[in-house]
């Protein structure tokens, strides 16, 4: 009996340890959960019950998304409404920030370009997509089949907090047309800066004979905007060149970078007239109407520039898409994603992940790139062959340019201030385009503005 | 004695109690509209300069930690705030006077009587209703040294091409031209209807007593517009003051910072910069500058007014 009472009170201190742990175990654990997985919202919503998610994009293609992305993607998930909201690019930082921020945000899915994610996963606003929608992640969502280099752009400090789903890379677009009537070969990847600057005096040409000049090499951003400074970055990371170091300390204030920046200066000698207030519209435009050999610009805009019969008499024979030449490093190319988070605080995070899942998937991109033109992520679709013919070149340029900038690291600065030193860079390299200061004054004093931004 | 002092304790009071009561029913009135007005434009100002004394955090959106004049002091370094004030400053100097002078001119030629004014006068309106974004998008094409029709006119009688938007000292005049094209209707619309309230009497009796044009102009009409140009012109400043969507959407401040005026700068800084705090305070301190300079000129009008 003594024995039995004390096997009795061991047992019972046993089972009451037992007990203690498993509260203890199940209260942190419970905790842990809540910490990195979000409540499901409702879920992906019934036919009675349906539920609804709003989206702020950029305007210039939200329309597109809402009138046949969403219609798409609710043939797989009828039960979750759509509605996004478009904001013009210069707004949708700020208006995105304020929204996230405020105690009940009015979105859901944010869709941030390349360098806001940071901006905005450091205010705590940001949904982790691996821990915090882990839960609702499909098994066969293949994380590493997107290339490196734009799956990066939605990751900050380690954590994923956004999945590409428009892909953009900066990339040079090519008059073959025009060559041919210089007498020059169609450049190919591996052209180089230096062989590209020695062409351009042949590709300023009169083409019809009349006297007058009315074609030019090239055209691409020189006006003041936050991402003219884009141009020269690529050229001074394809010589090997950064922008800032690993302290985040200004990098490029040195001859590397200035001549960098001389170089954007000098393709003014072979622009259109009047090209230093050039920009995006008006550099497609020159492009578009075949009066420039080159463009820089960002790929996106290759359809409806060069081979849309609906905006340009150009032709998919007349045009190419390359990497932009290269330095003594390599090809140049710059990252410009768009990429999907969710907030931390919406109140239907799993079906915001179910969108950004479907529309960033495999089936997902094949279906977004062949049905609007717009440029994967993922290794496998780039590998396919695409339903539209202009597409092909574009695929392999593409597939180049993403391991390029990742090996390269070209893209804007990865911090919670890139978009101010972004602004910084625009404003000093146009007073050098515009011969306001020298190409060397105008690094060392955006140098020196960057420096103490980010002290 | 007054007659208040021969009223009757009782009936003071009455009449007390009857002045109390009118106050309250006109607070009770007025009260409404204080309170919108204190929220809309009372607030956001308290909250502005809170900001600027306050260090931001982008997290809450809220002021956090009281930085006193830190963020005043920032500005004040920043050879770019100086830059934009000097830029507006030319603006202002540039586009002021010559819309006075244009707006006062037409109205005198509109007002003149030929055939077809009622129409020209309607179509002067056309430039204020246009969006200033639409207006910069519509001038950049016409200027632009490629494509735009102003070259090429300029083109068929030996000038030119000028490098609008591109060149910075021209950059400031394409401005000024964009922004002369959208306000001076507006002073003009000002300028006729004071020409026609302008009592006729007055130049009848000039008329009479032999008055050439300059003369009737000179000594009477110009006197009489005089406290009109002076209102106008505050008006005109008060709006000029704050401009900034045609210079974002001509040349977006530059080429480097030749049209950054100061409303640009600012915006730049906090939507795009997102220096919300450092931007508050360069609110402040344009908003001060505006708010003294303004009781200058009003001074000054009232003073001009007494002249005439």
């Amino acid at each position: 009996m003594g024995q039995e009472q004390k096997r009795t009170g061991c047992l019972s201190r046993r089972a009451l340890t037992a007990g203690l742990s498993a509260i203890a175990t199940l209260a942190l654990t419970s905790h842990g959960f809540a910490q990195t997985a979000a409540k499901d919202g409702g879920g992906l919503g019934t036919p009675e019950a349906p539920v609804e998610i709003r989206m702020i994009a950029n305007e210039a293609f939200a329309k597109q998304w809402q009138t046949s992305m969403v219609p798409e993607f609710n043939k797989v998930y009828p039960n979750i409404r759509v509605k996004i909201d478009g904001v013009p690019y210069a707004e949708l930082l700020a208006k995105s920030l304020l929204d996230v921020t405020g105690a009940k945000p009015t979105y859901d899915i944010i869709i941030a370009d390349d360098p806001w994610i940071p901006q905005l996963a450091r205010t705590g606003a940001l949904l982790d997509l691996k821990k915090g929608a882990g839960q609702w992640t499909k098994p066969d969502y293949d994380w590493a089949d997107f290339n490196a280099s734009p799956l990066a752009a939605g990751e900050w400090e380690g954590v994923q907090y956004g999945v590409p789903l428009r892909s953009n890379m900066l990339l040079m677009f090519v008059n073959k047309a025009l060559y041919a009537k210089a007498g020059l070969p169609a450049p190919t990847p591996s052209l180089t800066w230096a062989e590209y600057v020695a062409q351009a005096p042949k590709l300023v040409q009169d083409t019809n004979g009349d006297g007058k000049i009315d074609s030019w090499a090239v055209d691409t951003y020189f006006t003041r905007d936050s991402l003219t400074p884009t141009i020269w970055q690529t050229i001074l990371n394809s010589n090997g060149g950064a922008l800032l170091d690993k302290d985040n300390k200004p990098a490029f204030d040195n001859a590397e970078g200035v001549k960098a920046l001389q170089a954007h200066i000098d393709l003014l000698k072979f622009a259109p007239p009047g090209a230093s207030s050039h920009g995006f519209n008006e550099s497609l435009q020159a492009f578009r109407q075949g009066q420039v050999a080159t463009l820089f610009m960002w790929g996106s805009v290759f359809k409806g520039t060069a081979v849309d019969p609906a905006t340009t008499t150009l032709t998919p024979d007349q045009v190419g898409i390359q990497v932009m030449p290269a330095g003594s490093r390599g090809p140049g190319a710059h990252r410009g994603i768009w990429s999907g988070a969710i907030t931390n605080k919406s109140e239907h995070p799993q079906a915001a992940w179910a969108l950004l899942q479907w529309l960033s998937s495999k089936e997902g991109e094949v279906w977004h790139a062949n049905a609007l033109g717009v440029f994967p992520a993922r290794k496998s679709t780039l590998a396919t062959a695409p339903e539209q013919a202009w597409l092909v070149p574009v695929y392999a340029a593409l597939q180049q340019a993403y391991d390029t900038s990742a090996s390269g690291q070209m893209w804007r600065p990865r911090l919670a201030k890139s978009d101010a030193v972004q602004q910084i860079l625009a404003d000093e390299t146009s007073r050098a385009v515009a011969g306001q200061i020298s190409a060397d004054d105008a690094l060392k004093s955006a140098a020196k503005k960057i420096e103490r931004l980010l002290k | 004695m007054t007659v208040v002092d021969q009223m009757a304790p009782g009936a003071r009071r009455i009449r007390g109690r009857g002045r109390a009561a009118d106050v309250v029913s006109r607070w009770a009135f007025m009260a409404p509209a204080a309170l919108l007005l204190l929220a809309v434009l009372a607030y956001p100002i308290f909250y502005t300069i809170q900001i600027s004394f306050a260090e931001l955090d982008l997290g809450t959106f809220t002021a956090t930690e009281w930085v006193g004049w830190d963020n005043y002091l920032t500005v004040i370094e920043d050879e770019r705030f100086w830059n934009s004030l000097e830029v507006t400053g030319i603006y202002l100097v540039l586009a002021l006077p010559l819309q006075m002078v244009l707006g006062f001119g037409i109205a005198f030629l509109i007002n003149a009587e030929w055939k077809g004014r009622g129409l020209i006068r309607a179509l002067f309106i056309i430039p204020m209703v246009v969006a200033p974004v639409v207006a910069g998008g519509v001038w950049r094409m016409m200027l632009d040294p490629l494509w735009g029709l102003v070259n090429y006119w300029m083109g068929l009688v030996g000038l030119g091409p000028f490098d609008w938007l591109g060149d910075p000292k021209l950059a400031m005049i394409t401005i000024v031209i964009i922004d002369t094209w959208r306000w001076t209707p507006f002073v003009t619309l000002i300028a006729t209807a004071a020409l026609l309230s302008l009592p006729r009497d007055v130049f009848e009796a000039a008329e009479i007593d032999g008055a050439n044009w300059w003369t009737t102009f000179w000594s009477i009409t110009l006197p009489l517009l005089v406290p009109i140009i002076a209102a106008t012109f505050v008006v005109r400043w008060l709006g000029a003051v704050k401009m900034f969507d045609i210079a974002l959407a001509a040349t977006n401040g530059g080429p480097g910072r030749a049209t950054s005026v100061i409303n640009l700068f600012i915006y730049e800084e906090a939507f795009r910069s997102l220096k919300f705090a450092e931007s508050a305070a360069m609110a402040v301190i344009v908003l001060v500058i505006t708010m003294v300079l303004t009781a200058v000129f009003l001074r000054g009008t009232r003073k001009l007014e007494g002249m005439y």
